[in-house]
């Protein structure tokens, strides 16, 4: 009754003829990007020809100030999607930090670049510990993180507008302000923050244990804590990076607008989860990458922007979004099934 | 021996189900009556869940045929069987925890109004008829499942089975929950129904309700067909004989290993009682350097159990654990692997591996810590460890690079153990380390236990293939119904004897022969 040894365990030597195997494993992971890239290249090209305007410098400029704050927001996001979870309060946790980073600002008697200092510190601060409360809470008592967050939704908007009485703060130094607007080389700074964030978190997560964690969490959480990591710990932290995240976007997003105001950032969480998701990061977690959510915010900054020149009402885009956010998923779950059924 | 047709419910010929790497059913012939309670016997693994699955549409056979009164029957879904007129009633319970007993009891075929609408009066009073068949009449049709206790979910797993036109009713361990008293109850029902002209398949860890309900018993082991016989005349020696297989005990020979039974010994439990275990007596024993140590018993008598508590993946509800005579607290995993002692879980796929990565990071996910620098892996000193633990185990890859995913059961069971090996275990416990694994990687796996036991490794092993056990172990703890029934050293190895171990606590109470 015994069969006999199949016949795969019989041949192929043991020590790996490594290169081949290696290189197509590689070329798998980067295909998924690629595959963003193509989407993104297209776009460009059809809104190019749409469009006289779209490919000037000046738009090119004004879409990457555009999608600076969804990309910064877009990185913290996609820890959180990478172990399993998802954070809903980045809008509101935002305006929380903003208010308060504000409320620094305007100290009297401090010094500018002590006090921006302070204020991106403050800001950082209280992102991070909304995160730690999102992830504590939703790790320890093993709560879904989106009931979590929704209610954190909540609680820092009304934070920000208890905190500021529901006035904006503005009238920010002029260093602070013109920062919002400053170009590098001719790249808008603060799309440079972003691209600093998105090159910080791909180490993190391709070069770090860490990283390694973050993965590995999102795949199996029990063979983790089996294997003896705290995987309650490495939960709440991938929570406090998105909160961080946050912070340096509330800052950023003040230079922009040269206020703080206790109602920004509504809906902000979707376009970085939207972000996310079209980048190819699975939303049940341990797959995907950030370089595909650059990708993935690209997109959605050029289809916002192209369809704006062409014409297009307010109304129409936001639809036009909607589908892309569904067929990336689609596409996704299509290119699942594909490789499963091959494996 | 056959009956003559006019009498058959269900014939089966020549089924057969193939796993990767294992036969589970060899060609089984089988004929059910009309109106009789067949026993379906055998050991862990002889085929007897994979006979009733496909018996009840949940998966399909590869070879045979099956004839329901006469008619070809080749289910494809659940559903198809039970308009056939077979019903399972499941060891793992299937309830809607939400709803009510009346809606669990009939939501295959919910009664309707004229209007299509939910008729909650004749759902009621049905549910009161089918609750009076199981001795539930004082539970109230509209009480929520959540709320009900183990042994009252399997009455009503029973009622429903009852409650459609069922011509064959197949119950897969219905007594493993119940008092003794609603045992009684159950075994009335059964004797009721085959009255009636049902015919009831009844699988039971415990020999006396066999002998007690059945009118014949069929064996199976090693996914064959031993015997079909009448249960008068059958004795418990018998029917454990039957299941075992005297003539298959071929015992290869192991060459003798030296374990140091002088100093003190490597693992030592004390008193340990895992959670939701019967009985009052915690299990105590303990484990040498260089000694196999088997850990036997049936499926659900807390073999697993206990090695997840000895590692801390589940937390002990009472007992200690010494490692070299020290006490040492095991609150998690951490603080098992912390003092050399790994577990390789039951379930590979969702307990000890990450499928998706590649085999490189799951042989390091468990020594992090070794192949990294101030939080920063070293992809050289991972690729390394994963070289080293890939020819060790002689682990078939194309590369390191490889998701576990893609590599076959034996060669994925090596990346498990790669992933221990790597941290140098001095205590080394595997529950099923080779099932699901072929005979190829099987034997190495083996090869591999011994020469670490050789260098002084104290292993454990749980499984439920006892030729297994007995050809590798230097001891055999042998667990019934959460209990230590006895331990046996290699020389006195004997499968009736250790399955008359395993037995013990259930058949309690049996004769141990009947007057033929």
């Amino acid at each position: 009754m015994n069969p006999t040894p199949s016949a795969a365990t019989q041949e192929a030597p043991a020590a790996p003829a490594a290169a081949p195997a290696s290189l197509r494993q590689k070329s798998k992971a980067a295909l998924r990007e690629a595959g963003i890239g193509v989407a993104l290249v297209c776009l460009v090209a059809v809104f190019a020809l749409l469009s006289p305007i779209f490919l000037t410098p000046g738009n090119i400029t004004n879409i990457f100030t555009q999608i600076s704050i969804n990309v910064i927001l877009a990185v913290g996001m996609t820890f959180v999607i990478l172990i399993g979870g998802i954070d809903l309060s980045v809008g509101s946790v935002m305006a929380f930090c903003a208010v308060v980073a504000g409320t620094v600002l305007k100290l009297e008697g401090l010094d500018t670049g002590l006090a921006i200092s302070l204020a991106l510190l403050a800001s950082i601060a209280v992102g991070a510990l909304c995160g730690l409360a999102n992830g504590a809470v939703s790790a320890y008592w093993g709560i879904p993180s989106f009931i979590v967050t929704l209610g954190m939704l909540n609680i820092a908007r009304g934070a920000a507008l208890q905190w500021t009485q529901a006035r904006s703060i503005y009238e920010f130094p002029d260093a602070f302000n013109n920062f919002g607007s400053a170009t590098l080389l001719g790249a808008p700074a603060i799309f440079l923050v972003a691209l600093a964030l998105v090159a910080l978190g791909w180490f993190v997560l391709n070069r770090t244990v860490f990283g390694r964690l973050v993965y590995a969490i999102g795949n199996n959480e029990e063979a983790v804590r089996l294997a003896g990591h705290n995987v309650m710990a490495y939960k709440i932290a991938a929570f406090v990076i998105c909160g961080a995240a946050v912070g340096v976007g509330a800052v950023i997003y003040m230079t922009r607008l040269t206020i703080a105001s206790p109602i920004s950032g509504i809906g902000f969480e979707l376009n970085a989860i939207a972000a996310v998701i079209i980048g190819g990061t699975s939303l049940s977690g341990g797959r995907g990458s950030i370089v595909g959510t650059l990708l993935g915010a690209c997109i959605i900054g050029v289809l916002a922007n192209g369809l704006i020149l062409i014409g297009m009402s307010d109304f129409l885009r936001q639809m036009v979004t909607g589908f892309v956010i569904i067929l990336a998923v689609v596409l996704d779950v299509y290119r699942a099934r594909l490789t499963r059924g091959a494996a | 021996m056959n009956p003559p047709d006019t009498l058959a419910a269900l014939e089966l010929h020549g089924l057969t189900r193939r796993y990767p790497g294992v036969l589970a059913l060899d060609g089984v012939d089988l004929t059910l009556q009309r109106g009789e309670v067949h026993a379906l016997a055998g050991e862990n693994g002889a085929g007897k869940s994979s006979l009733i699955k496909i018996l009840c549409g949940a998966d399909r056979a590869d070879g045979g045929q099956m004839r329901l009164f006469g008619e070809p029957y080749a289910p494809h879904s659940p559903l198809d069987a039970m308009r056939a007129g077979i019903r399972v009633v499941h060891q793992e319970l299937h309830m809607l925890d939400e709803l009510s007993v009346a809606e669990n009891l009939q939501f295959e075929q919910l009664p309707r109004t004229r209007w299509g609408l939910l008729d909650r009066k004749a759902m009621d009073l049905r549910a009161r008829e089918l609750l009076a068949l199981v001795g539930l009449d004082d539970l109230a049709p509209a009480t929520r499942v959540a709320g009900l206790g183990m042994a009252q979910r399997q009455l009503i797993e029973i009622a429903k089975a009852l409650s459609s036109q069922s011509r064959i009713v197949i119950m897969d361990e219905p007594t493993a929950t119940l008092t003794p008293r609603e045992t009684d109850r159950l075994l009335q029902i059964i004797r009721q129904l085959r009255d009636g002209g049902v015919t009831v398949v009844f699988v039971s860890h415990h020999l006396q309700e066999l002998f007690e309900v059945c009118d014949r018993v069929t064996v199976l082991r090693n996914g064959r067909k031993v015997a079909t016989q009448p249960m008068a005349g059958t004795s418990t020696d018998d029917l454990v004989r039957l299941m075992v297989g005297r003539d298959l005990a071929e015992r290869p020979p192991r060459k003798a290993a030296a374990p140091d039974l002088q100093g003190a010994p490597a693992l030592r439990v004390q008193g340990l009682r895992f959670r939701g275990q019967r009985g009052h007596a915690g299990l105590d024993f303990s484990l040498h350097y260089g000694e196999i140590v088997g850990l036997a018993g049936l499926v659900g008598s807390g073999r697993t159990e206990t090695v997840r508590a000895i590692f801390g993946a589940d937390r002990p509800a009472a007992g200690q654990v010494f490692r070299d005579e020290r006490p040492v607290p095991i609150g998690g995993p951490k603080d098992a692997l912390a003092e050399g002692i790994c577990l390789v879980t039951e379930n590979r796929k969702d307990e000890g591996l990450i499928l998706d990565m590649p085999i490189r990071a799951n042989i390091s996910l468990a020594s992090l810590g070794a192949v990294s620098h101030s939080g920063l892996m070293r992809a050289d000193a991972e690729g390394d460890a994963s070289h080293r633990m890939v020819s060790k185990l002689q682990i078939r890859l194309a590369s390191i690079q490889q998701p576990v995913r893609e590599l076959s059961g034996g060669n994925q069971q090596k990346v498990v153990l790669g992933k221990w090996l790597l941290r140098e275990p001095k205590v080394l416990l595997l529950d099923e380390p080779t099932r699901g694994v072929d005979v190829g990687a099987k034997a190495e796996i083996h090869a591999l236990l011994e020469r670490m036991a050789a260098d002084g490794l104290a292993v454990l092993v749980v499984s439920s293939d006892l030729r297994e056990l007995m050809s590798l172990c230097d001891r055999m703890l042998v667990m019934s119904r959460g209990v230590l029934a006895g331990e046996v050293a290699r020389a006195q190895f004997d499968e009736e004897a250790i399955l008359a171990l395993a037995y013990q606590e259930y058949t309690r109470g049996t004769p141990r022969a009947r007057a033929a």
